[in-house]
């Protein structure tokens, strides 16, 4: 519950960083989010002409007050979805967001069905049915006397 | 598990394996992606592949198709960041003033921002219309990267040839005047 207290905590934490990040981003930060349409890395990674132009759009956006997603809308409207280097998160593009999820989820189920049976397998074969008392008393009489 | 239900697991992995499988060899199969370049260089002269792009000058569409058995074509790929595409294009220019009356010449503005690219054909003069193929997935089914790629297409559609070297422009400008 603590754990839980302490997550929901950050969390909130870091809302009002992510509204300053959509309502005034950088152009470093959006230099890690936009590809560079010729080199197939992001603008960070790229001196190209090509990116060389989209970051000096991107300043320009920047100092005339767009928001990020305006910025990247504008970005899209020009090369296309495959300007961003995430995928849209709606449309075919949710599918890159959720199929790992999945996966993890189904490799989750198949690792702990795996490991149930294993641990099943594992355990000691069942004991017999217990020795009849007046047997068992017999028999330790023998070994003690074999001991003695 | 039980018998049934681990058969139908079974089953159902290989089925999926298969299909898999199918649509790989399908894929492979209808592979079309080679670009013309490719095929010119291979020896062949495949159709102008289509495409219906918006005007950079906002005047409608240009419609490739629309072209074909009316007026031979001198495609442009180039961008406002290209350098080398700066020459290519004026070159065209020049001899647009020879030509315009037999060849269409059309500009393809590619991986660029519109307003650069229109601000750019305005400070270099350059006159003939362009579309717009910000994406790129125009120039990716003529060959792709690098530009400036110059492509002469006959009246039949079919692609003559591609610019490689200087004497090529005048060399498949008759050609596909006289088509």
């Amino acid at each position: 519950m603590k754990r839980l207290f302490l997550f929901v905590l950050v969390a909130l934490a870091l809302v009002p960083a992510a509204r300053a990040s959509e309502q005034h981003p950088s152009l470093a930060e959006l230099e890690g989010e936009v590809m560079c349409p010729v080199c197939e890395t992001t603008l960070d990674q790229s001196s190209s002409p090509a990116a060389q132009q989209i970051k000096r759009v991107i300043a320009n956006r920047i100092a005339a007050g767009d928001t990020k997603t305006e910025i990247k809308d504008r970005l899209v409207a020009e090369y296309g979805d495959a300007i961003l280097a995430a995928p849209p998160r709606e449309g075919f593009g949710l599918v890159a967001w959720w199929l790992p999820v999945v996966g993890i989820l189904i490799a989750a189920v198949v690792v702990g069905i795996g490991a149930r049976r294993w641990a099943r397998a594992r355990e000691p074969a069942p004991v017999g049915p217990p020795l009849d008392p007046a047997l068992e008393r017999r028999l330790d009489d023998e070994l003690r006397r074999f001991e003695g | 598990m039980t018998r049934p239900a681990r058969l139908a697991a079974q089953g159902l992995a290989v089925a999926l394996v298969v299909g898999l499988l199918a649509l790989l060899v399908w894929r492979v199969a209808n592979d079309n992606s080679k670009g013309v370049a490719q095929a010119l260089k291979d020896g062949e002269h495949p159709t102008a592949p289509e495409f219906h792009l918006p005007r950079l000058d906002g005047r409608g569409r240009i419609d490739l198709a629309s072209l074909r058995g009316r007026k031979a074509i001198v495609l442009d790929f180039w961008a406002s960041w290209c350098v080398p595409c700066i020459h290519e294009s004026k070159r065209l220019e020049a001899a647009r003033k020879e030509y315009g009356d037999r060849v269409a010449f059309i500009g393809v503005d590619t991986k660029d921002f519109s307003s650069d690219a229109r601000q750019w054909q305005k400070k270099h003069g350059i006159t003939y219309p362009s579309v717009h193929d910000g994406s790129g997935s125009v120039l990716t089914k003529w060959g792709g990267l690098p530009i400036p790629r110059i492509f002469f297409v006959a009246r039949s559609g079919k692609v003559v040839g591609e610019l490689i070297v200087e004497e090529d422009l005048p060399r498949y400008l008759r050609q596909i005047a006289a088509s």
